[in-house]
């Protein structure tokens, strides 16, 4: 894994080709710098006439994720963010990888975002690695404490991101398949983050109820037809 | 490096840090973390479901995949 963020769109122009390539980097690494990013057309397109011969545009953007960590501005971190910060670089210099740690809070959560090369060893497979440094990250900074406990996301490489998209279209494909069956669709065991996604995404969808079912760590969600 | 993170997230962990050490052996071609904590902290690396200790594991494997080398954790009194 390169440090380098690389996405493919397409668009009726080139133009909006390039616009959908920057909302899709924004998704995967928010508070990217849109100047550092770099544009290859694949192809200018073709706008056809009557529908004929028709080829949509196709650019390739790239944005080197370095560069993205210097160009933030050095904030102080809070009392929360440095004990996070502290805590995520011995577990990565254990793991061996040297990267960037950026902080973003608010009320509700911290999320803490690993930039740098060779990420794949600090996600792991089906995410696992991140996930347990994730509870060993809330484990240690929350450790004996009942109250006021604000959730540490740990995040890689817009790992969550893409991990969330995976989850919402798994949630949409079971919803439908629940339907059309008229049976309820169990899903696989998921974290409470996860299911969260799925029961969020399906809310309003129609004909359908989530609820979650079993215990930690092997709690799911079904999907029920109403 | 397994050894040194396993370390300092027992200390972070348990009520008794000064009690924590790891030793390494090798059985068998892999080697064996012996985590040993104050009789108390057993269940602070453990966690619910053992859920602490997966974590650990993953932590270790993660950090011995570079040497292609067998690390295994164990957890003792």
């Amino acid at each position: 894994m390169t440090d380098a963020l690389q996405v493919e769109t397409s668009g009726e122009t080139v133009g909006e080709a390039k616009w959908a390539a920057l909302r899709e980097l924004e998704k995967l690494q928010p508070g990217i710098d849109k100047a550092a990013v770099r544009f290859q057309v694949l192809s200018e397109g073709e706008r056809g006439l009557l529908g004929v011969g028709y080829a949509p545009a196709r650019v390739i953007a790239s944005v080197d994720l370095s560069a993205v960590v210097e160009q933030e501005a050095p904030q102080e971190d809070s009392e929360l963010g440095g004990e996070v910060r502290g805590v995520l670089e011995r577990i990565l210099e254990g793991i061996g990888v040297r990267a960037q740690i950026s902080l973003r809070e608010d009320d509700e959560s911290l999320v803490a975002s690993v930039v740098g090369r060779e990420l794949g060893l600090v996600i792991g497979k089906h995410g696992q690695t991140i996930d347990a440094i994730q509870y060993l990250v809330n484990a240690i900074v929350w450790r004996g404490q009942v109250d006021g406990r604000k959730q540490v996301v740990v995040d890689a490489a817009g790992y969550r991101a893409r991990r969330e998209a995976t989850l919402e279209a798994l949630a949409l494909r079971s919803a439908e398949r629940a339907v059309s069956s008229e049976r309820p669709v169990e899903l696989e065991p998921m974290t409470a983050v996860e299911r969260k996604v799925v029961h969020l995404r399906l809310k309003e969808f129609p004909g359908v109820g989530t609820r979650s079912e079993g215990t930690e760590p092997n709690r799911f969600v079904v999907i029920e037809p109403e | 490096m397994s050894k040194e993170i396993v370390e300092y997230l027992a200390r972070r962990l348990v009520d008794e840090p000064d009690e924590v050490s790891v030793e390494e052996i090798e059985r068998e071609g892999a080697i064996v973390l012996q985590l040993h904590v104050a009789k108390d902290d057993v269940g602070k690396v453990i966690g619910r479901q053992g859920r602490i200790a997966r974590a650990l594991r993953t932590i270790v494997r993660a950090s011995a995949a570079r040497r292609e080398q067998r690390v295994m954790l164990e957890i003792l009194e």
